[in-house]
């Protein structure tokens, strides 16, 4: 078949305005597409990658409710529980608020060695990697109570770049110190997450560190553990666990609500309402109108095509040249628009990862979403053209000539 | 009439328009030699574009035989007759039908797109075409800035630019004024005598059919006159 290319670029550049905003339009809804999918992506993956063999005990009053640290040792005694360790949402920004990361107060050797599967350290004091960078980490955390480790997330990222020796000034939003300064924490090692959805930009240090300068005047907080994530032991049966950890503090002074890490994860989630569902609609209704939007610039071109129509078949033409010519606008219309909303999604991912920041830590433009955008993109331009061109099979060259007389 | 360029032979043609059934041929015969030029009249309604249409392959004929250049144009079917119609007849209509989002070069380039030319060779074709209808300073204009005598001849340039055999031409001059009717009728006329195009034109105006060697008069879908046009009436016309 011969196409007519030139008169198909004509048309879309003399239709400027109308394509231009349907192009926006485009743009504009692949981007909300794809940032409302990587949302939910992001939720989801964090409950895939979440143990179903690690616990979590929190205050049954709320998860902002810190627990005591004398539950600890308790916790450990139960039949069936590996190790434990504090786990406490610090919450400080370097240099400026915009710099903000996740930091977690720990119990960094127990921690460690709890999280094996997840995380790796790969280089620790001195220069040291592979096998032996863990234990020097864990020697280093024993040895300075300011010792802290970074994700190579935040090592890589220019904004902080920070490196092993490096001491790294914190300014607390919730634990303010009573010289009014930020927390001195020394950087000894770098992890690199095992999972793929675990993120690379999270902080740990020692619990103790805090607890202390609480107990000292040194800065003002309560003296807590924040949760405690728990790991059993292998083939204990983890419900079981729960249960007895939940039984033992049933009567204060806080009582717990324990529950599987996979469990937790969900929960945070649906502590947020169902928020995937609610994302889900909006991403449905936004396909949903911008398809109507493109179908409706391609139905007003193609009446207005009739005219060409029967011309270029009294050219010699055949009726299926001026479905191509509209599948072909359509296609390249959308195309161009779901191109500049791809390029918006990815040159956004950072800064709108950075301010999605604790709450969706998962959140990212993937190939596959990009491809699956194409993919919506290109259907959305060929049923657009389809649905405006496809009358014009019908038409008998006659007919079309005969419709603007 | 074994040598007849276009043969139309017991045709019949009629519209069905909710449900009354309208006749407009019945067994229509015509027949017009290569390289004639031949003007068709009558009232509104008489049939005159529905010839037009069956004789350049765009409508299909009830019963009867419609033959043009040798070819059984009403034995075609509706797959084949575009490719026939771009190479065999140029149209030029009453509206022009210039596309409006082409310049006028790449309008008269739209038909050759269907010929085995190369790039170079269709633009060659293109120019001649339009040197003939004496555009050629006006090739890169867009239809709406050109008066309506020039887009007819830019039509007409495309209509030519495939060389086809023969020129269908409903009401050419319908939308111009005397002057630029003139001049499409004379570039018609010269089309026909110095090239040897077999010209078919349909039209309302006595003075533009006298530009013709032939005149037909049709009504109700019956030819009530056709007569040779002489020299004497061409130069007074
Ligand atoms: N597609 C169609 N459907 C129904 N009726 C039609 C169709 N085409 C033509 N007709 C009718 O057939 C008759 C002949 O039409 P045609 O167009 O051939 O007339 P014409 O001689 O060209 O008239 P005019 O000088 O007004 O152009 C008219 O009554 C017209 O209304
Ligand atoms: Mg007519």
């Amino acid at each position: 078949m011969r196409f007519p290319f030139r008169l198909a670029l004509r048309h879309l550049l003399a239709r400027k305005t109308r394509n231009g905003l349907t192009v926006v339009a485009i743009s504009v809804a692949v981007f909300l597409l794809c940032f409302l999918i990587a949302i939910v992506q992001g939720l989801e993956a964090s409950v895939r990658s979440a143990s179903a063999t690690r616990l979590v005990t929190q205050s049954a009053v709320s998860l902002f409710v810190s627990l005591p640290i004398s539950y600890q040792h308790k916790i450990d005694s139960v039949d069936g529980v590996y190790l434990s360790t504090k786990f406490r949402w610090f919450g400080a920004y370097y240099q400026d608020q915009e710099n903000f990361f996740a930091q977690f107060a720990v119990d960094p050797n127990r921690f460690l060695d709890m999280y094996t599967k997840d995380i790796e350290i790969i280089e620790g004091p001195g220069g040291i990697t592979g096998p032996e960078a863990k234990a020097a980490v864990q020697k280093a955390f024993d040895s300075d109570r300011r010792a802290a480790i970074i994700g190579i997330g935040l090592r890589d990222d220019e904004r902080y770049g920070f490196r092993i020796g490096d001491t790294v000034p914190l300014i607390p939003l919730l634990y303010p110190r009573a010289d009014g300064g930020a927390w001195d924490f020394v950087i000894v090692g770098y992890y690199r997450p095992l999972k793929d959805r675990i993120p690379d930009t999270t902080m740990y240090f020692r619990a103790d560190y805090l607890n202390e300068a609480f107990e000292s005047g040194e800065a003002y907080g309560d003296i807590a553990a924040g949760v405690y994530y728990v790991n059993t032991l292998e083939n204990a049966p983890v419900e079981q666990v729960a249960q007895e950890i939940d039984e033992m503090f049933a009567n204060g002074p806080q009582r717990t609500q324990t529950i599987t890490e996979a469990a937790f994860a969900s929960f945070f989630i649906s502590a947020m309402g169902n928020l995937p569902l609610f994302l889900g609609t909006i991403g449905g209704a936004v396909l949903f109108s911008i398809f109507f939007s493109v179908v409706n610039t391609m139905m007003i071109s193609g009446r207005q095509r009739i005219q060409e129509a029967g011309i270029l078949q009294a050219l010699g033409f055949r009726p299926i040249t001026s479905t191509m010519l509209l599948i072909f606008e359509g296609l390249l219309i959308s195309l161009i628009g779901g191109g500049c909303g791809i390029v918006l999604a990815v040159t956004t991912e950072r800064p709108i990862m950075q301010m999605l920041g604790q709450s969706i830590s998962n959140y990212h433009i993937t190939p596959d979403l990009v491809l699956l955008a194409v993919a919506i993109s290109s259907i959305l331009g060929i049923v657009a053209g389809l649905a405006a061109g496809l009358p014009f099979l019908r038409y008998r060259p006659t007919e079309a000539l005969r419709s603007f007389e | 009439m074994t040598d007849a360029f276009i043969v139309l032979e017991k045709v019949c043609k009629s519209y069905s328009r909710g449900g009354e059934t309208l006749h407009v041929l019945d067994e229509f015969n015509l027949s017009i030699p290569e390289s004639d030029f031949v003007a068709l009249m009558g009232p509104s309604g008489s049939g005159k574009t529905t010839i037009l249409n069956l004789v350049g392959g765009l409508d299909s004929c009830d019963s009867g035989l419609v033959r043009v250049a040798g070819a059984p144009v009403s034995e075609m079917s509706r797959r084949d007759l575009p490719a026939w119609r771009s190479r065999h007849v140029g149209f030029v209509f009453q509206s022009f039908n210039l596309l409006p989002v082409l310049t006028a070069h790449e309008n008269v380039m739209l038909p050759l797109q269907l010929t085995p030319l190369s790039g170079s060779e269709r633009r060659k074709q293109a120019d001649f075409a339009l040197d003939i209808v004496g555009l050629s300073g006006r090739a890169s204009h867009r239809p709406a800035q050109l008066s309506g005598g020039e887009e007819q001849r830019v039509a007409i340039a495309r209509a030519i630019a495939t060389d086809p055999d023969v020129i269908i031409a409903d009401e050419p001059t319908g939308d111009l004024d005397r002057k630029s009717a003139d001049g499409v009728l004379e570039i018609l006329s010269r089309l026909n005598s110095e090239l040897g195009k077999t010209i078919l034109m349909v039209t309302h105006d006595p003075l533009a059919a006298k530009k013709a060697l032939r005149l037909l008069e049709l009504d109700k879908g019956v030819l009530i006159e056709d007569r040779q046009i002489d020299e004497q009436q061409r130069e007074g016309a």
